[in-house]
């Protein structure tokens, strides 16, 4: 009888049902949209935030007397974290005598990759250096190509009155090497004060084969939270799989340093604080939004029901007049609720579903596939939206006083 | 003969203003109980009390020896739904659903919907061939035969009819007269019926009046 009574209401009454049932899928599919995007929107941010530099570095753990080895580069890509691994650069730095048209003069000589293709074996091929790790980089000319081409500091080759197309010859323990200025770079940093040549002419130069001074990372993480920032050392085994499972930077930052051997780890703070807070503060946004949406929807919905109620309290006065208590009430009016708000949850995930594909391709000109727990989350929204939304009417309802109802 | 209905100084008070005062009225089993007066007299509010629509404010009300007075709100629907039948002026009938689904939804807030016993009621009341119509397409005559068939669907001991002809021409009364009498003499249920047509209350076994909350007159109409 209950289906029926439920049948008969909505095919006699589809004005208001379908009011309900648009505040419900208009919700429902808003929800869905902005949680779609989410994921995709965050891991977008995160990329774009990994131009503001390296945020891991790695360095010997025994201090300046040690060293990194350049053969252990490759292992960085085969961590548990290697999808994260947006990009690294190795470094060897020593002191030379710099000379040029202009003078001679003491500086820091850097030898490193500036785009070097890398293959590891069953890892997809990829390109690493400062190319990679310093996009933010404002570079006059071009980046070296060949052996004998470098890269010089804004201030370097402003002392030295060095320009692209210039040449300035690097010496050190009584070696000398000669290389062609191809770009000036500057980064409002200490780098605009160094020479960066390929690193394998450097650790000749310098007669350090195969190591390196620092390798900077840069990686895809979450924002730490409290558990992200305890020790690991102290965590049980449990907590530190979970950490370890979790992309936080010091979990990265841990994987990497375990395969870089006599190496030191260590996060740089000032970038991966920022960009967590960011990261953080762009979810929380994307979650207000999507309670505001809700909201305007259970408001919507409450007012839709409301003016329905209003009409339909004779009915109700009449079946309490009937005999019908306060659950018997309730089951009718919720039945309807839950009918309209599960069909309106499925219409609001197909129409939220597209809705994130297009935002998606209009902002990131990426698509977007909304992930499976959606759907049901889509049901779920639509289902406290509609009982969130139908509280007050329903209060209404069970108020009503036949008598004064049916009264004449 | 025992008694159905038993109030003791009945008492109903909106503010200021006493729409019943103290009522002493008893009425046996299967009695046919009509209520006249004006409007304002206080017949409407003992219907309500007596069906358990409305609270006394003071005194008794003992309906088949259930003091109404001391039932929560469930308890009172739990006694409307099974002792009670109720027929209004306005038919009140759910629009969207047939005439079968209305006399059906009483059975669903009783206890179990039984489409062959509702089928039953309205063949009973001369609707078995508008089962399936809503009550847009009936006549007002045929609209509270569908009432009637609802309100005896659960066998209550007592109906109740606020002016049930009230809205009907001369022909559709006796009919519906008709119906109820006979339906009484069957089920052997109590009516208390206010009217303001003398006809009307000429079916009854006795008819009381009521003047500003006060019963001023009793008399009986037939022999019982």
């Amino acid at each position: 009888m209950l289906i029926r009574i439920l049948k008969s209401s909505f095919l006699k009454r589809p004005k208001p049902v379908l009011l309900v049932l648009l505040s419900i899928v208009m919700g429902s599919a808003v929800a869905t949209a902005f949680l779609g995007i989410s994921g995709e929107l965050s891991h977008k941010m995160a990329l774009e935030l990994r131009s503001y530099g390296a945020n891991i570095v790695l360095e010997p753990a025994a201090g300046d007397a040690g060293a990194l080895k350049s053969d252990d580069l490759p292992k960085i890509k085969t961590i548990f974290w290697k999808h994260n691994i947006v990009g690294f650069a190795p470094y060897l730095f020593g002191q030379v005598d710099f000379s040029s048209a202009a003078g001679r003069q003491r500086g820091v000589l850097a030898g490193t990759w500036f785009g070097r293709p890398l293959q590891v074996p069953g890892e997809p091929d990829s390109i690493q250096g400062v190319k990679v790790t310093a996009p933010w980089w404002e570079l006059d000319g071009r980046w070296p190509e060949t052996p004998d081409e470098a890269v010089i500091g804004a201030g370097l080759a402003k002392r030295l009155k060095l320009a692209p197309g210039s040449d300035i010859v690097a010496t050190a323990a009584g070696k000398e090497r000669r290389f062609r200025i191809v770009g000036v770079a500057s980064t409002g940093g200490f780098e605009e004060e160094q020479l960066f040549a390929p690193l394998a002419e450097v650790q000749a130069l310098l007669n350090k084969p195969g190591q390196l001074s620092r390798v900077l990372v840069s990686a895809l993480t979450v924002p730490m939270d409290d558990f992200g920032r305890k020790d690991p050392s102290r965590m049980t085994r449990e907590e530190y799989e979970k950490w370890y499972c979790t992309a936080y930077v010091t979990s990265v930052a841990k994987g990497v340093e375990e395969v870089m051997s006599g190496s030191r780890a260590k996060p740089i703070w000032q970038i991966a604080s920022a960009e967590g807070a960011l990261l953080k503060k762009l979810d929380s946004l994307m979650l207000l939004l999507t309670g505001i949406a809700l909201f305007s929807a259970a408001c919507a919905v409450s007012s839709s029901l409301m003016a329905a109620m209003a009409k339909r309290s004779p009915e109700i006065a009449l079946m309490k007049t009937m005999g019908a208590d306060r659950l018997q009430i309730a089951a009718i009016f919720l039945g309807e609720t839950l009918v309209i708000s599960v069909i309106g949850g499925l219409l609001g995930y197909l129409a939220g579903d597209r809705l994130a594909v297009v935002i998606s391709r209009t902002v990131f000109d990426s698509t977007v596939t909304s992930p499976l727990w959606l759907f049901p989350t889509a049901i779920g929204a639509a289902l406290v939206v509609a009982l969130a939304g139908s509280a007050a009417p329903l209060k209404r309802a069970l108020a009503i006083e036949p008598v004064r109802v049916l009264k004449g | 003969m025992a008694a159905i209905i038993e109030t003791s100084g009945l008492t109903r008070s909106y503010g200021d203003i006493c729409a019943l005062k103290p009522l002493d009225l008893c009425v046996p089993e299967g009695e046919w109980l009509t209520v006249m007066g004006h409007s304002g007299s206080g017949k409407s509010t003992l219907l309500n009390l007596l069906g358990g629509l409305d609270r006394p404010s003071g005194g008794s009300i003992h309906v088949r020896g259930t003091d109404l007075a001391t039932l929560s709100e469930d308890g009172l629907a739990r006694f409307r739904r099974d002792c009670v039948g109720i027929i209004f002026q306005q038919h009140h009938l759910i629009p969207y659903l047939t005439a079968l689904e209305n006399v059906m939804m009483s059975q669903y807030f009783h206890s179990v919907p039984d489409e062959a016993e509702a089928r039953h009621a309205l063949e009973r009341v001369g609707l078995g061939h508008r089962l399936k119509n809503r009550p847009g397409e009936l006549s007002g005559g045929e609209q509270q035969r569908v009432c009637i068939a609802r309100a005896i669907i659960n066998s209550p001991r007592l109906l109740l009819g606020d002016e049930p002809t009230g809205n009907l021409d001369h022909k559709s009364t006796t009919m519906v007269m008709e119906l109820l009498r006979e339906l009484r003499d069957e089920e052997r249920f109590s009516i208390v019926m206010v009217t303001h047509n003398q006809e009307v209350a000429a079916w009854g076994d006795r008819t009381i009046h009521m003047d500003d909350g006060c019963l001023v007159r009793e008399e009986r109409t037939k022999s019982c």
